[in-house]
Formats: structure tokens, sequence, C-alpha cells
């Protein structure tokens, strides 16, 4: 009897290796700096933080005073903004997905357009619209009530709300793909009107009524873009701002910090709890084989005009304005009461040194965080579709729960973990390097693209890699050659999600960033705190094109240079 | 109360197509009747049923349901005004209500108060054998109870039309027979018309009281399953509902009797009757015409004795014991393949063996009428 091939004899080093080794780094960078944070806010003794080894002290603090009210804020504004998310969301699904409504194909990049821009950039733009001496009253609209109105509460509501449409739209509009047209017709030939056929399959929707909820909920809460920005400059607290500033202020207060990241961390877990509690012990199978393809309503004419121009306004809103806005304050100068274009901020950014650095640090951090991220998200991601076992349980606990783990948290951690003494002894000096920024960037990250990538990996047969194998492939040929060719679209997706997110992360960069090298968003921060409004602008401007360029690019090289088997798995499906 | 049914030159072409889902269909059902669509794939049952639901629009001809006109070119009743009930292909039950809500759904176009729609739920649960089951939810309930609850759903409101849409597709062969046989009789109790549709031959002559044959968007026959099976109009019709084969023949002559003289190479067939009679148009055949000579399962027979008269004679290919007796597959020299030939004893494979044919069983057409 012939021996087996080598490869199925004897696993290779790195394979046995990999798995402790995955499991070390995702300790180090997920794990460590999280727990002990979180453990520091109930036993302060435990880091040398304080006296007890046990304590309520601080989350009780953090439950009263400033914090207390920030805390509320927070709480009562995601629930308005998931509100406003699905009360928006939901309609331009439907319009897009089950009417003629002019302008349909174009929504889905709209929202794609939108999820790629930070939180804190249209707020931003707002900003630089509405403020005194901004924009607004520079092209003579002196409107005072539209300055009060978007400088507060209903401004911070109105942008966390726009935020969670697309989350709402991507939510719906899959539910609707899978929602056949045998519900709505068994409806109405059993006696139903239109109306109450719409009344009844709205419920089937459930699942993603509640998902677009949960996660509009979730993004609002932890949001530190809107908090740091429109909020903070509206003088209404949020919690995430104030997380921030109990480390940042002098003295700073990690246990309270940690506190309030407990009470944040329940808070984003209170939706998904309502959430699986609502949709406990039922079913909303809808998709089988025969499930017939929904019919698009035909809309009249005034029908159709009525809601292309809502779809419009909507996205006149969410992106026209915020986009007027910085693209115009980029273009006036930084004071004055005149409405006079100018390029000078932009000559600023190629002339004055140290405007274009910190654009091109992003950019790099970007392209390493992603790259890293995406191969440690496969990594995952293949652990996680195999079979189920302890290691992988435990694997998909720790990434969902760190996926709502708020990034302002995540930050805390950071400082706090590796500020550590035994850091210092264990010469992991870390704290306000470059390097530790990055490590976070990818921790942060990694999470959501093992997520993201998980439902690519597990549709993959183990029969490709060994199929290629068992033709007298190696390893790393198989996988190129069987597996890479499956999930390249995916990746490549991944890739410029994470690339996008990182190159203009704010509360990370925010909390972690070193001393003299500032990332992009810390740099467009502190120019428009320094009164510099007109730079700042310049540079958020061209830090968006720089990442649309991205996107272009890669998506356009994947489009020519991929091979053309490549390009047609996973495309979008025809007819 | 039973409704009658009449559609006239129906026609539906959907939107960017070119070719008809529905060309001219023309149709008459008589109150009480339980009337199945039969054809593949594609040959446009589900559009008519859909068309007659009113979920589709028509572009031309007219549909009346008890005497109402339902559908013109111009007018379209919304199907929740044409008093009717129907079962999904895939029961369409909805998921987020209980089996006792999804019934009791279609009871509120009666208008009647909560607790009565709810006994009546119960008590139509209970016909159909899912009393207990009333609090289930869809996903809770086999493939078989599922398709119980949407009939259930079908029969409480009383209407006087039920449509089915290949209810039984999605069930295994054992529960399928079973549930044929409840549908036959729960919707034969309740007398409304009923229009069913399937691709299957068998399923559709143990339900009907009257069969529509669909080709191409095209109603190619209507009658009684006898007069489908025994006098199929078309090739197609006999090829759908069922055939051992068909032999190329030429016409020799016509007998005193009307029955037609045929030859084939190696054969010696007997006089046959050109295919029509009730339901269909008697076809023409003329001496040197090329004939299309179709046979039913029970048309041919290994011949038993010396004496029988042998018409065919073929080699066996393949032979399957089916507990009555054996069904073989003979290759014919020169003319192709027969299958489901019955022999009472056991042949093996490469056996040279008889055929004999019954006239009943053989239906003739000419050869033009054979690709349709």
């Amino acid at each position: 009897m012939h021996p087996g091939p080598s490869w199925l004899a004897s696993r290779p080093r790195f394979t046995r290796l990999g798995m402790p080794l995955f499991w070390l780094i995702l300790c180090a960078v997920i794990l460590f700096p999280c727990v002990c944070f979180l453990i520091l806010a109930v036993s302060p003794r435990l880091f040398d933080q304080g006296s007890q080894w046990f304590t309520l002290t601080y989350l009780h603090q953090a439950l009263t005073g400033a914090t207390a009210v920030a805390l509320v804020n927070s709480l009562w504004v995601s629930c308005a903004a998931a509100l406003l998310g699905l009360l928006l969301g939901f309609p331009v699904a439907w319009l897009a997905a089950r009417t003629t409504m002019p302008g349909r194909r174009f929504v889905s990049g709209g929202m794609w357009l939108s999820l790629l821009l930070p939180s804190w950039l249209p707020a931003l733009g707002w900003e630089r619209l509405v403020q005194q001496q901004g924009v607004m009253y520079r092209i003579g609209l002196d409107w005072p009530w539209v300055t009060h109105l978007i400088m507060g509460p209903f401004g911070v509501v109105l942008l966390l709300g726009l935020r969670c449409v697309p989350f709402s739209y991507l939510a719906v509009s899959a539910a609707l793909g899978g929602l056949g047209q045998e519900f709505e017709d068994a409806a109405r030939v059993h006696g139903a009107s239109r109306a109450q056929a719409l009344r009844l399959i709205v419920p089937i929707l459930a699942p993603a009524i509640w998902s677009a909820l949960a996660i509009g909920f979730a993004e609002s809460i932890s949001d530190f873009g809107v908090a740091a920005t429109l909020a903070y400059n509206s003088n209404f607290p949020l919690a995430t701002y104030q997380l921030y500033a109990a480390i940042g202020n002098f003295p700073p207060s990690f246990p309270l910090a940690a506190g309030m990241s407990w009470l944040l961390v329940l808070a984003v877990a209170i939706p998904l709890g309502l959430q699986a509690r609502a949709l406990r012990g039922r079913s909303y199978q809808i998709l089988s084989g025969r499930t017939r393809q929904a019919v698009r309503r035909r809309l009249s004419r005034v029908e159709a005009m009525l809601a292309g121009s809502g779809v419009a306004l909507f996205f006149l809103v969410m992106l026209g304005i915020p986009g007027f806005g910085a693209v115009s304050g980029s273009l006036l100068g930084d004071y004055g009461s005149s409405f006079s274009l100018t390029l000078v901020n932009y000559q600023a950014l190629f002339q004055q040194s140290g405007l274009l650095g910190p654009l091109e640090r992003s950019f790099v951090y970007a392209v390493i965080t992603a790259s890293v991220t995406v191969t440690l998200g496969f990594i995952a991601a293949r652990l996680l579709s195999r079979r189920r076992t302890a290691a992988t349980g435990a694997l998909d606990f720790l990434l969902l729960a760190s996926v709502a783990l708020p990034g302002v948290v995540f930050g805390a951690g950071y400082i706090f973990a590796y500020n550590l003494p035994i850091m210092s002894r264990l010469h992991i000096d870390l704290y306000q390097t470059v390097q530790l920024l990055v490590i976070a960037y990818i921790a942060s990250s990694l999470p959501t693209n093992a997520r993201v990538l998980v439902g690519a990996v597990s549709q993959l047969q183990p029969s490709l890699g060994d199929a290629a194998r068992a033709h007298g492939a190696g390893a790393v040929r198989a996988w190129a050659r069987g597996v890479l060719p499956v999930v390249s679209r995916p990746i490549t997706l991944a890739w410029l999600y994470t690339f996008c997110g990182v190159f203009l992360e704010l509360p990370l960069s925010q909390l972690l960033y070193a001393p003299g090298s500032p990332p992009a968003s810390i740099a467009i921060e502190d120019n428009l705190s320094n009164y510099h409004f007109g730079v700042g602008m310049a540079q958020s401007v061209l830090a968006v094109l720089i990442a649309f360029a991205a996107v272009a690019i890669v998506l356009g090289g994947y489009r020519v240079l991929a091979p053309a088997g490549w390009r047609r798995i996973g495309g979008t499906v025809r007819g | 109360m039973a409704e009658p049914i009449t559609v006239t030159d129906l026609t539906k072409t959907y939107p960017g197509s070119t070719v008809p889902a529905l060309a001219s269909v023309s149709l008459s059902v008589a109150p009480g009747t339980f009337l199945v669509l039969l054809g593949p794939s594609g040959s446009g049952k589900t559009t008519l049923l859909r068309c007659l639901a009113g979920i589709e629009r028509i572009d031309s001809g007219l549909i009346s349901i008890g005497g109402r006109t339902v559908a013109t070119d111009r007018a379209h009743v919304p199907p929740e005004q044409r008093d009717l009930s129907m079962v999904f292909q895939d029961y369409a039950l909805w998921p987020h209500m209980t089996a006792l809500d999804n019934v009791a759904f279609a009871l509120r176009r009666r208008r009647v108060g909560r607790a009565e729609c709810r006994a009546g739920a119960l008590s139509m649960l209970g016909r159909v054998g899912l009393a207990e089951f009333a609090g289930r939810y869809p996903n809770e309930l086999s493939g078989g109870q599922q398709q119980r609850v949407a009939l259930a759903r079908a029969l409480i409101a009383d209407t006087g039309l039920i449509l089915c849409d290949e209810p039984l597709s999605n069930l295994d062969a054992d529960l399928r027979e079973r549930m044929r046989v409840e549908i036959s009789s729960l919707v034969r109790e309740v007398g409304a018309t009923t229009v069913y549709i399937t691709h299957d031959q068998a399923e559709a002559f143990a339900l009907a009281d009257k069969v529509g044959v669909l080709e191409e968007g095209r109603l190619v026959q209507f009658g009684s399953p006898e007069d489908i099976y025994f006098h199929p109009a078309t090739p197609f019709v006999a090829r759908f509902t069922g055939l051992a084969g068909e032999l190329l023949v030429k016409v020799v002559g016509h007998a005193d009797d009307g029955q037609v003289e045929v030859a084939a190479s190696g054969c010696s067939l007997p006089r046959l009757r050109a295919a029509g009679g009730p339901g269909s148009p008697a076809v023409s055949l003329e001496a040197g015409d090329d004939a299309v000579l179709a046979i039913r399962p029970t048309g041919v027979h290994v011949a038993g004795s010396a004496t029988e008269e042998r018409h065919l004679s073929g080699r066996v290919a393949d032979s399957a014991f089916r507990g009555r007796g054996y069904e073989l597959a003979i290759d014919l020299p020169g003319h192709g393949r027969l299958t489901g030939v019955f022999a009472r004893h056991r042949t093996v494979r490469g056996e040279e063996v008889a055929l004999r044919l019954e006239p009943d069983g053989c239906h003739l057409f000419p050869e033009r009428m054979r690709v349709r």
C-alpha cells in the first residue's frame, strides 16, 4: 500500500502553531486592553488606581452629575436617531425595491457613499454652514433660528438619524429582496385591499425592522464623530465625549471612564437583547426556491414625481447640504462677512509645511491596517465557518462583543492597558507610538471585518481547496488558485471598507495618536478648533476626494486586472 | 354558491417579452366543476390562474366569474373584490401569524366578529385535522400540515371559486396522494368551483371533472379526463398525458369502416382510427400521408400465446418489476424505443419479444401535427 501524500500525513508546523498564535494576537489586541479597562471600574486597586479591591463607586459616579446628563442625552438621542433612520430608510428602501420610482438605481450607491463617510465630516459641513460667520451668513442668509436648531439636540438627532438611514435601508432592502410576491397576493385574494395587504406583510419584515433599530441605536450611542463636533460645540454633552473628557481632562480619571464604558456597553446590549426577545421562537423564513419575484408597482406620473423628489430631497439633506457646507467653507477665507470664493486654502495645503503630512500619514496607516485586518479577518472568518467547537464559539463571542464595543471605549482601554507599569517591565513600550495607534485600528476593525467575510467564507466548499491539492497543487497554490478567486470580491470590498473607515477615523486617533504625528482627522479638528476653518475644510474635502479616488482605483483595478472568471463569481445577478 | 367561469379570447404578454404567455384562450366552466389546467412549465397555466385571481392584468379578452365581468382590456376588478380564495404553491402562510390567525384572516371579508371568526377558523382547522395545532406558527408545522392550513384558509371564506396553484408539488409522494384525496373531498364538500393547476397528468386525471391542456399559451384541448386520455387532440396532448412511444408510419389507404390502413417497415400493423372524437376535432389522413402513431402504455402488450396477433417485434432493453407484472423498455429496430410496455411474465434483457397493439390505445395523427 502506498503512503498518502505528505500533506495528508502531517500538518505543517505553521498550521499547528497558527491557532495559538492567532489567539495570542486576539488576546493582546482585543481581550487584554478591553477586559483590563472594564475590570478597572470595579477593582481599581488591581491596577494601582485606587484603594478598593471591589467598589461600585465609579459606576455610581457615572450615574450622577454631568456624566448622567450626558448618558441620558445619549440614550434619548440614540432612540430618536434610530427611529428617524428607520422612518426615512424604510420608505426609501420600499420605493427603490418595489416601485418604478425614477432614479431608484442610484439609491444604493448613495447609501454606500454615505456609509463610507465618517460621521464627523457631515457634522463639520453642517456646522460650517450654519454657525455664526459661517457660509449661510456670508451668503446673506441671516437666520439665527436655523443656527439654534442645528446647533442643538435637533441637529444632533438629525445628523445621527441620517447616519442610521443607510443601515435601515440596507437591512430593509435585504429583507424586501427575499419577500416574494405571494404573501401580498395571498392577502389580496383573501379579501385584503392594497393598504391592508401592506399592513399585513410589514410585520414579516420584523427582523429587518428590529435589526435596523438595534444597529441604529448602537451606532448612535457609540458615535464619537458627532459627539466631539456638533454636539460638543452646541454644549449638548453626549456620553462618548464625556468618557473622552474623563481621560483627557486633568487629572484624568480612568476608573470613572471605565464606569462609563460599562454603561455604554450595557446601553448597546439593550436593543440587541430586545431584538432577540422580540424575535425569539419565531421563524421569518420566507425564501424558498419557488419564491415568486415581487412585482414593482408602476407609479403614476404624479406619484413618481413625488417619490423621486422626496428621495432626492433626502439625499440633498444627507449629502448635499453638508457637502456644500464643506466645499464652500473650503473656498472662503477664515474671517470677514463677504462671500468671495478663493483657492487660497488649497494653495496653503500644498505650500505650507505640515498640512498634507497628516493626510499622507493617514493614507499609509489605512493601507497597512486594511491589509493586515483583511488577512486576520479572513483567518477568523475561516475559523468561524468551520465546525463549531469551544474555541470557535469563544472566538465568535469575542468578535461579536467587540463589534458592539464603542470605539472610544476601545481607545480608552488601549491607553490604560498599554500604560500599565507591567508593560514597561515587559519592555512593551507602545504608549504614545504610531505602532499602538495602528494596532488599535487593526483591533477595532477586525471584528467587523471578520463578520463581513464570514458570509463569503462560509459558502466556500472545502472541496475547492482539496480538489486543487489532490490534483497536485501545494497548499499556497491550492489556496491562490482554488479559493482566492471565489472570495476575491468580498475581500476587496472588505479592504476598501476598512481603508475608508481608518483613513478618516476619529475616536481612536483622538485618544492614541503619537505626539507630533497627527493623523488626518486630528489635524482637521485642530485647524477648525484654532479657527483655521478654510484650511480645515480644504483638508476635509481633499481627504474625501482621496478616499473616493482610492475606492475608484481599487474597484477599477479589480475590474481591469482581475481575471474574467474572478469577476463573474459573486457578481450582480443578471436579469 | 359555486360560480361559473367564462374566459373569452384571453391574451396576456408579460412586459419585456415578445411571446404571449396566453394566446386567445377561451373556456367555459359550469358551477361546481373541478377544472384542472394541465401543461408543462411555461405553458401558461399559472398565468391563467393568476389572471383569474386578478393578480395579473389581462391584455385583451374577457373573464367573467359568476356572471360578473371581472377583467377586460380596460376594466380590472382587484383580487379582493372577486370573492375567491386560493391555495398557493408555497402555501404563502404569513410567518408572523399562527395557523388560527392565518385561517381566520380569510373570514374577515365576511365582516364577522372576532370571536366568531376564531370559532369558525378553529372549526375549519378541525375539519382538516389540525385543531390542536391552531396556536402554532407555520414554521412549527410540517409541510403537509402547512398545506392543510393553506387549504383551510381557502375553504373557510365559503367563496364560490377556489384556485389551487400546484399545491401538492412540494410534498413527498405518499403525502401527496393523501392530500390529493383530502383536497378532492373537501372542495367538493363545500361545492365550490375549483380551478387547479398541475403538470402531473396522473394528479390531473385523478382530481378533475374537466381538464384543460395548455401548450405554449394556447388551450389545446378541453374535456373530461376520459376524453383527453382516449381522444387526445394533438400528439402533444397524447405525449403529455402518457405514451409508451411513437412510430412514424405511412398511410396506405382506408377500409370501408373508415379505419385507416398504415404500414411501417418491419411491422404488421392493425387497422386504426384516425385521432379525434369527443372533445377533439377529427383529423384527416389520405393515402400516401406520413403519420405518427402515438401508443399509450395501455395500447401495447407482450403477445402471450402463439395464436395472439403480433404487430411489432423488438428486443427487451430493460425490465422493471411493478408488482402486478413487469414494465418493459423495448427497442424496435428502426423505430426507436417503447417504454412502460406491460408484460405479465418475467423477461430478461436482450430477449426478443413480439408485441400486440390495442387500437383503442393507439392514436394516429398526420405527421405535420407532430411538432407544434
